[in-house]
Formats: structure tokens, sequence, C-alpha cells
């Protein structure tokens, strides 16, 4: 399968919910960057650079991204207006 | 009973907005709800939003519209310096009247506006997670946010709305679907005065101090910002409202 590179970006309206976008730098299908932005909640707001920072080095595949949101969700934060399945499908529909 | 305080802050710009609102939550003399508007028109965008995505920055600088990052998560707004009423609460975490849950918290500080709105002949309920809807439209929108044990509500009260003057400012997708989305604004956003037939501002804030003193058991009393907090809040303005690097940070 052809390796990604280069800037992608993906907006994705949750059912119900909130509005999501993020823009990502891919390099040999690996994360190099990523900005999440919308009009969610997040509780600790703060920790929207933790989960930004814990997608860094990840390769860009469905299976690796689901572990790495729902290990995020797991831990102390509450997301309004978005799961964890949001943010997968979000990222995974960058391009 | 309970005494909170009750600030009448006015119209200031934004940035003083913000500033006052996080001094408040700082030092918190006392329990506050405050009331206050936007001089000259601002947009405000979501502590998760970005500057650029979400407002046409060149154009809010030919109206003259102020352009700030709140700290508060939610989407971008438009606050009219003619049209809109703001407020917030500032009150610690453990308040026996808090509830534990955001989402909880949300329906009982939104109970407030609810009730104020009621008294003012408006058929308003609370929509989950954080708006208040007339016959289904929304008049009222709100966000939260808990720091250093303390938490800060803050939300707009639609007086009158003016849809075609917000997408001005604010980004559309797709210029093509401007239209459709001040359509779109008409058919799902409401204000008093729409409801209503005409709006007289001090009414409106008379009823929510009595919607919030029914909901809350508490007694709102009018008190003043204190030079502690105006001191801090000049700083604030200076060093992260007032800033780029605050305001364009994602």
């Amino acid at each position: 399968m052809e390796l990604k590179n280069g800037i992608l970006s993906a907006n994705l309206k949750v059912q119900g919910g909130k509005l999501l976008k993020c823009k990502l730098e891919l390099e040999k299908d690996i994360i190099r960057k990523i900005k999440i932005t919308g009009d969610f909640f997040m509780h600790p707001e703060e920790k929207i650079e933790d989960l930004e920072k814990v997608l860094i080095g990840i390769k860009f595949d469905n299976n690796e991204i689901r572990k790495v949101l729902l290990d995020f969700y797991s831990g102390d934060v509450l997301v309004i207006g978005a799961d964890a399945e949001d943010f997968v499908t979000l990222i995974m529909s960058a391009k | 009973m309970e005494k909170w305080r009750l600030l009448l802050r006015g119209s200031k710009n934004a940035f003083s907005n913000m500033a006052l609102d996080e001094a408040i939550i700082r030092i918190l003399p006392q329990n506050t709800i405050s009331f206050y508007g936007w001089e000259p028109s601002a947009v405000s965008i979501g502590y998760f939003q970005s500057m650029e995505e979400e407002v046409d920055t060149e154009a809010c600088k030919r109206y003259g519209i102020d352009c700030v990052r709140r700290v508060t998560g939610g989407g971008a707004v438009y606050h009219d310096s003619q049209g809109e009423i703001t407020y917030s609460i500032i009150v610690p975490e453990e308040h026996e009247k808090i509830p534990k849950s955001i989402l909880e918290s949300y329906k009982v500080l939104c109970g407030g506006i609810v009730d104020g709105l009621r008294i003012l002949g408006l058929n308003a309920e609370f929509k989950p997670v954080n708006d208040i809807v007339v016959n289904g439209k929304k008049i009222s929108g709100n966000a939260h946010t808990r720091r250093i044990k303390r938490i800060l509500q803050h939300g707009t009260i639609l007086c009158d709305v003016n849809p075609s003057l917000m997408f001005s400012v604010l980004k559309v997708p797709d210029e093509k679907i401007r239209d459709k989305m001040i359509k779109t604004v008409e058919e799902r956003v409401t204000s008093i005065k729409k409801e209503l037939g005409s709006v007289d501002k001090n009414k409106v804030v008379d009823a929510l101090i009595t919607g919030f003193e029914n909901v809350l058991g508490v007694e709102l009393v009018e008190g003043s910002i204190t030079e502690e907090e105006l001191l801090l809040a000049e700083e604030l303005k200076k060093c992260k409202y007032g800033t780029k690097e605050w305001n364009f940070k994602r």
C-alpha cells in the first residue's frame, strides 16, 4: 500500500454533536504534526494538547489511531460533542 | 438566604470582558453573577477553535469588530453591541447548588435563564447540552469551564439578531452557501424581539436576576469589582486576551 506524505485536512460534523476539524502532516504514513480544532468541549481544556502530542509518531492507520483515542478517552478527561470513534473517523478521513 | 454579588458591568470591549471574567474567577471575593455587553461588537471563538478558520479577520478590521478567543470551548459567537446580553456565573466547584457533573451543571445554571425568560412570557426550555430554546429555536448559548476548583459559566441571551451581519464576519465553508446559512440562522435562531415584538434590555436583566435567584435560592446583591480584580483584569488584557499569541494560538 502506498505510504502517504504531505498535509491533509478533514472536517466532520458529528451526528447530534459538534463540528470537528483537523490538519495533519504525514511523512511515510506516520503523523508528524496534527492540529485538532472544533466547537466541542473538553475538560480539562489543556488535554487537547496532550491528545495532539500522543498522536505524533503514530501510523496513519485505523486501528493504531483508534488505540490512541480509546486510551485517551479512558483517562481523566471529559469530551462533550464527540466520542473516540468520531475522532478516529475525522483523522482517517483526512485528505 | 445566601447572598451573591451581582455585577452590572456595562459594555466593554471583548478583551476587557474576557479578562474580567478570568480576574473574577481567580480572585473570587464572593460568588458572582455578572451581566455585560460588548462594545464594540465582537466575535468570540471557543478555546478549541482556530481564529483564522472561523473568522474573517479582514472583515472584522473593516467593521471595527473585535476578535477574541475564550477560555471556554464551544463555537464562534457574534456578540452584537446592541442585540445581546451576556452573563457569567463564577462560583466554587464545591458549592452545594453546583452538581459535580458538568453536564448536570449546564442544566442547573441554564435553569436560571430559562426561569428568567419565562418571567418575560417566553416559552423557554433547556436543550442539552448547552442551549436554551424558545419554540424550538435557539435563544441562548452557554459555555462552561472549571479551573482552580472554580466554575465559570458564561453565555449569551439574544435580544435582537442580524444574521447577515453575523455571516459577514464569520467564515462560511463555501461562499455559495452563505445565503443558505443566513436562511438557516433565521429558521433555527430567535431573539426576544422576534418573539415578543419588542425588547427592553433592562427588563430582561431584571427578569434574569430573578430567574437566577429563584433557581439557585440565593439573593443577588449589587456590588462592584474590587481594585484587586480590576488590576488583574488590566494585566490579563495586556498579557493574554489582547495578544495575538493567545487569540491565534490554535
